[in-house]
């Protein structure tokens, strides 16, 4: 039983780093409308980002934060260049192609530039454990949960409250009326793209110091995983993206009691296509057409 | 062997809280030219989607000579012997005209991935009837000096035409047209016209959703007059040219006593 | 004798004479026989298998994603369930290459039949998601069942194929396979094209309402597309295994999925001669690249994007088809005529 415990938490921690990074997915397709295949290298970005904050300036969280977020962001702007910006009026399946070339592209420059091998994560959290024998949770996943719980309130916040927030949803529900509106399509397009990026820039930084190590191919299934996390919301709704990870986490964790740890990569799969054949618009209310 | 070719029985299209048709009948005499009529957004395309099996009715059932096609996919359907072309012209717009029509012939010849690889006699027989066949639909249409043209490269009239031979591929019993006249000139128009009574005399039973007024009075036996999904009036056209109701919805209410005044109804005005 | 140019199919080059045109392909096809007596060195024997594999496997790719237009981008799972396949056959029951080959398309085929008839109502991005989650999952089973597919090991030892008594062992021996299987293939796969079922494939890639309007059963024939393509991936996989004599999960990852498509994408979709030209440009850039092999994906990539930009259905793509639309509903491609059919 304590062990089941445990694997929850564990479930509910890794499942709040994957929301991260289904809410960031969720923001760039309910803005551009597109699947993209960049979000894993995206992820990874934002990784490295840290790890190179951290080495040069310092191990503060805040500063692994917004170096992280900052680096991804600006990896989306030139995501959307060579990806969208010319194809918003395109057949679906040539951005889709250029996303998988995108992706291609990173990956292997950052194997070329970071080499291939797993790096170790500098000691940004110090390992404190709060429990009661087996049963407990570590300093590292209390600090995860409440990054993610924070920059997810900073999200809505801004996406409800702020102008530019109004003006992105705007643009996710209804493209033409958007632009009779007097909002600038395109610049929003490309600023919900980057916000998107960033957060799964952060969601990269979290995996990096919660798994105390981070490698230049971390991009293929962290990415997938966004990717099934996001399904389950209709691709485009940000709070069932975040519920889908949390179950992600939770499934897998729990998952793992049951079977072995080399299965943990199927459950994402799995869940995936369970859903996508289900229910592929997703589980929630469908927001007014994309024009 | 009924008379009746096509009826639809009580048939209701919602779309969540639009009702795009609602509980209309309808019957197509076999051998008849069927008109469909009535103001922008009446519901005569979704109408004709729900024959066709591109939408499934909310309630309703659509016959098919005796044959209760109401769950049927569009495939099915199309196998029974019904065959329509497309408001905004579905062609195969990068296939040469020969190469669309051949396409019609898809439930006339059964060579599958076997036959192809072995070039079975199947195989010869359905290329044969294909390409022979489909050369003589089009020069029954005017359209075999056509035959290699790329379907976009035409214009628009002679696009609609090229459908047409490519829904008479089928062989069918019956021929749902949708607005074929549309981007067509008055004498276009009237060769039209010549060309459906044409196809009428040759077996066909034919319906035709347009809005040209002249067309529909002078091709059709029968009409069906539609506004908002319900149906307003059916008969022959002196019947629903001087029915009150289509009046008005073409022309509101204030019209009424106009058209009244008007010196006798004149065929083929 | 294959012959692209004079296929009924829209996408074809600018009619060549046909004399010319049987004239080339004997040339072609005496050459390709007698390259292993000119150059029998194992390096170029090495490369001309691996062209004529991939030319099979981007071949089988382009069936699926550009003749009917479905999204397939993970192939690599037929691949490895053919390859996987006949390794199994072959070292823990001992059946004859020449037998085990056959059951190798036929095991990929009905994996291909298990993924596409759940997936038939998806829509294209869906769809290319759920192949890449299937490939995934086929290659994770094979890391994972230690019992049946030697785990991480791999699988050692396969045997080679066998002529009588005598061994194919050598590349220079194995490139008649690889040949025959590659000839086999576009031969048998030009005739489906030219055939009703290539016509009625082509008309759900243009448009599938007004396919299903004539009558064309749209989930049969993608479904047959799909598995047509997934038996001869499964064929490609089968013929490896022994070449190779050993196989190992990571050789069907996701990257090499992307590898075939990058061969279909830059070579060309809805043509026959696509894909090959695709096979030849991927493969050699590979050994141009070999000193530096780490830039070979930087260079697919760059040359994949590029070619989205400029010319989306690939070098010698299908012009005449919705593959090469840069915007939803119009190209501009030039418009030749059909060739005479």
């Amino acid at each position: 039983m304590d062990y089941y415990l445990s694997q929850l938490i564990n479930g509910i921690c890794q499942g709040s780093i994957y929301a991260l990074m289904a809410i960031g997915f969720s923001v760039v397709f309910g803005v551009v409308g597109l699947v993209t295949f960049t979000h894993g290298e995206v992820i990874m970005i934002g990784a490295f980002a840290a790890f190179y904050a951290f080495e040069l300036v310092g191990t503060n969280l805040l500063i692994g934060i917004v170096a992280s977020f900052a680096a991804s962001a600006m990896i989306g702007v030139f995501v959307y260049k060579v990806c969208y910006e010319r194809f918003l009026d395109a057949p679906e399946y040539i951005s889709l192609i250029c996303t998988i070339g995108v992706s291609m592209l990173l990956k292997s420059l950052a194997q070329i530039i970071f080499g291939p091998n797993n790096k170790p994560m500098l000691d940004v959290v110090p390992n404190h454990f709060f429990g009661w024998g087996v049963v407990g949770i570590t300093l590292i996943q209390i600090i995860v949960i409440a990054t993610v719980a924070m920059v997810s309130a900073l999200l809505y916040f801004f996406l409800n409250r702020t102008r530019w927030g109004i003006m992105l949803r705007a643009v996710s529900q209804d493209r033409k009326a958007a632009a009779l509106m007097g909002i600038n399509v395109k610049r929003m397009i490309l600023t919900g793209n980057c916000i998107g990026c960033g957060l799964g820039g952060v969601a990269g930084m979290l995996l990096a110091v919660y798994y105390q190590t981070l490698v230049a191919t971390m991009g293929g299934s962290a990415g997938m995983k966004a990717f099934a996390a996001a399904v389950l919301g209709g691709l485009s709704d940000v709070p069932c993206a975040a519920l889908g990870g949390l179950l992600l986490g939770i499934i897998e964790n729990l998952g793992i009691t049951f079977s072995s740890a080399s299965f943990r990569d199927i459950f994402a799969f799995v869940f995936l296509l369970i859903v996508l054949l289900i229910k592929p618009e997703g589980f929630a209310h469908k927001k007014g057409a994309r024009a | 062997m009924t008379d009746t070719m096509l009826e639809a029985r009580s048939v209701s299209k919602y779309f969540g809280g639009l009702k795009a048709v609602d509980s209309v009948d309808m019957s197509i005499p076999r051998g008849s030219i069927f008109g469909i009529i009535g103001p922008n957004g009446a519901g005569k395309t979704t109408f004709f989607n729900l024959c066709s099996g591109v939408y499934k009715p909310t309630s309703g059932r659509i016959v098919f000579a005796g044959e209760d096609i109401t769950a049927l996919a569009p495939e099915m359907i199309a196998r029974r012997g019904i065959a329509r072309t497309f408001q905004n012209i579905k062609l195969f717009k990068y296939m040469t005209v020969l190469e669309n029509v051949k396409i019609g012939f898809h439930i006339r010849t059964r060579t599958g991935i076997a036959s192809a690889m072995l070039h079975s006699q199947r195989y010869h027989d359905d290329e044969e009837l294909a390409a022979g066949k489909g050369l003589d639909i089009l020069r029954q249409v005017g359209l075999d000096s056509h035959k290699d043209t790329l379907a976009s490269n035409l214009p628009y009239g002679l696009q609609r035409m090229v459908e047409i031979a490519r829904a008479l591929a089928l062989d069918p019993k019956i021929l749902l047209l949708d607005e074929p006249a549309a981007g067509m000139n008055p004498s276009e128009t009237r060769d039209l016209s010549v060309f459906i009574k044409k196809l009428n005399v040759a077996g066909y039973t034919i319906a035709v959703i347009e809005h040209d007024m002249k067309f529909v009075m002078g091709t059709c036996d029968r009409i069906l007059v539609l506004n908002f999904g319900k149906k307003i009036c059916e008969g022959r056209p002196e019947q629903v040219r001087s029915d009150k109701g289509v009046n008005e919805a073409y022309f509101g209410k204030g019209m009424k006593d106009a058209i009244a005044a008007r010196p006798g109804a004149a065929e083929g005005v | 004798m294959i012959d692209p140019s004079t296929s009924s199919a829209p996408g074809r080059m600018a009619p060549l004479p046909k004399w010319l045109k049987l004239s080339l392909c004997a040339l072609g096809f005496a050459f390709l026989l007698a390259l292993p007596r000119l150059c029998p060195q194992s390096y170029t024997m090495g490369v001309m298998c691996r062209i004529f594999m991939y030319a099979l496997l981007a071949g089988s790719l382009n069936v699926i994603n550009g003749y009917s237009g479905q999204f397939n981008i993970g192939h690599a799972g037929f691949y490895c369930v053919g390859a996987y396949c006949e390794a199994i056959l072959a070292t823990k029951l001992g059946l004859s290459f020449w037998i085990a080959l056959p059951l190798a398309g036929v095991a990929a085929m009905l994996v291909g039949c298990i993924v596409a008839v759940p997936t038939l109502r998806l829509r294209g991005t869906y769809l290319a998601i759920v192949t890449l989650g299937a490939s995934e999952i086929i290659r994770l089973i094979a890391l994972n069942w230690d019992d049946f597919t030697g785990g991480p090991n791999g699988i050692k030892g396969i045997p080679a194929p066998l002529l009588g008594s005598f061994k194919i062992s050598k590349a220079v021996d194995y490139y008649y396979i690889f040949l025959a299987l590659a000839i086999l293939f576009f031969f048998l796969t030009a005739r489906v094209i030219n055939s009703r079922v290539g016509r009625a494939w082509m008309s759900i890639r243009e448009d599938e309402a007004a396919a299903r309007s004539l009558g064309v059963e749209a989930s049969r024939y993608k479904a047959a597309n799909f598995m047509y393509g997934a038996f001869w991936a499964g064929i490609a996989g089968g013929a490896f295994a022994p070449y190779f004599k050993y196989i190992s999960s990571d050789m069907f990852s996701l990257d090499e999925g992307f590898n075939i498509l990058s061969m279909v994408i830059i070579g060309g979709q809805g043509t026959l001669i696509g894909p090959v030209v695709g096979a030849v440009i991927v493969n050699f850039l590979t050994e141009v690249l070999r000193p530096v092999s780490q830039y070979r994906s930087v260079a697919y990539a760059i040359l994949i994007i590029v070619m989205m930009w400029v010319r989306p259905q690939g070098l010698v793509g299908a012009s005449n088809s919705v593959l090469a639309e840069r915007r939803l509903g119009r190209h501009r491609g030039k418009a030749t005529h059909g060739g005479a059919k």
